[in-house]
């Protein structure tokens, strides 16, 4: 009888691989956004195997929501005016040389994942401050939010500063000149 | 049984690779962004089972960081390449040579 946890992570592998290569495989640009999208609820659903439930909802609400919702808009926007299809490649063999290299690198990740160096358990969080203790005392999200407000207060404060220059950005390029 | 870490890190080195792929193969500049958003996706995997076995929360910090970064990105590009088309009628990033508006 095969585990079920096993079961599930590779359905959601050849699931999220499958859907990856959709984005890149599909002519339409529409086709390859949900496609994206798929690809976006297969990684939450593997966020929720990791135990991670709060990434999780997080990547459901604001990527596959949100920030997919801006792609779907400029996609739909543009497509009408824009070819169909696009151009015959200007550089030869283009598409055969990126597999390849595509093929090689994932050879060397892989080849270097087996052969690397394993993980030092002795450097594993242990005691009040490991995340297992504080999910079993207080909960996921109460753990994430604790280490966000204390341990991780500044880069929060940071990234507030980065979402304002980026609403600024986009305000001062969308601005008919 | 629990499942090695060595296995997540597989789909995510795929995944990424496959962004790696469309980045090189597409000319529509809004599929090499979602090839962007792939690897971004590839990565944030890797930091989430790291997470899970490491037994701290520090990967999950990251992939909440990067992704804020991943959508003031989308925004500033999206806005970039709305007034490309604005300009030059035409989205092929063959055509894209030069800085100048």
């Amino acid at each position: 009888m095969i585990d079920p946890q096993l079961l599930a992570f590779f359905v959601l592998a050849v699931a999220s691989v499958a859907s990856a290569l959709g984005v890149i495989i599909f002519r339409n640009a529409v086709h390859s956004a949900l496609s994206l999208i798929l690809t976006l609820l297969f990684l939450a659903l593997f966020y929720l195997q990791l135990g991670a439930m709060f990434i999780a909802v997080v990547q459901i609400l604001i990527y596959a929501g949100a920030i997919m919702v801006l792609f779907l808009f400029v996609v739909t926007m543009l497509a009408s005016e824009a070819r169909d299809t696009e151009l015959p490649d200007r550089i030869p063999w283009q598409r055969g040389i990126a597999s390849t290299l595509g093929f090689i690198l994932v050879g060397v990740l892989s080849y270097l994942l087996f052969t690397g160096a394993s993980i030092d358990t002795g450097a594993k969080a242990s005691g009040a401050n490991s995340l297992s203790h504080v999910v079993a005392t207080q909960g996921d999200t109460q753990a994430f939010g604790l280490a966000l407000f204390h341990g991780f207060a500044f880069p929060f404060e940071v990234t507030s500063l980065l979402i304002v220059v980026a609403i600024l950005g986009a305000m001062v390029l969308g601005r008919r000149g | 049984m629990s499942i090695p870490v060595s296995w997540y890190l597989i789909v995510s080195a795929i995944i990424f690779t496959v962004g790696v792929t469309g980045v090189l193969i597409r000319r529509n500049p809004l599929i090499i962004f979602m090839s962007i958003e792939l690897m971004l996706n590839a990565v944030n995997l890797s930091f989430i089972a790291f997470s899970h076995y490491l037994n701290s929360v520090d990967g999950q910090m990251f992939v909440f960081l990067v992704l804020t970064v991943a959508a003031a990105e989308v925004v500033v590009g999206l806005a970039i390449i709305v007034s490309i088309f604005r300009t030059r009628r035409d989205i092929d990033v063959d055509d894209m040579n030069v800085l100048r508006g």
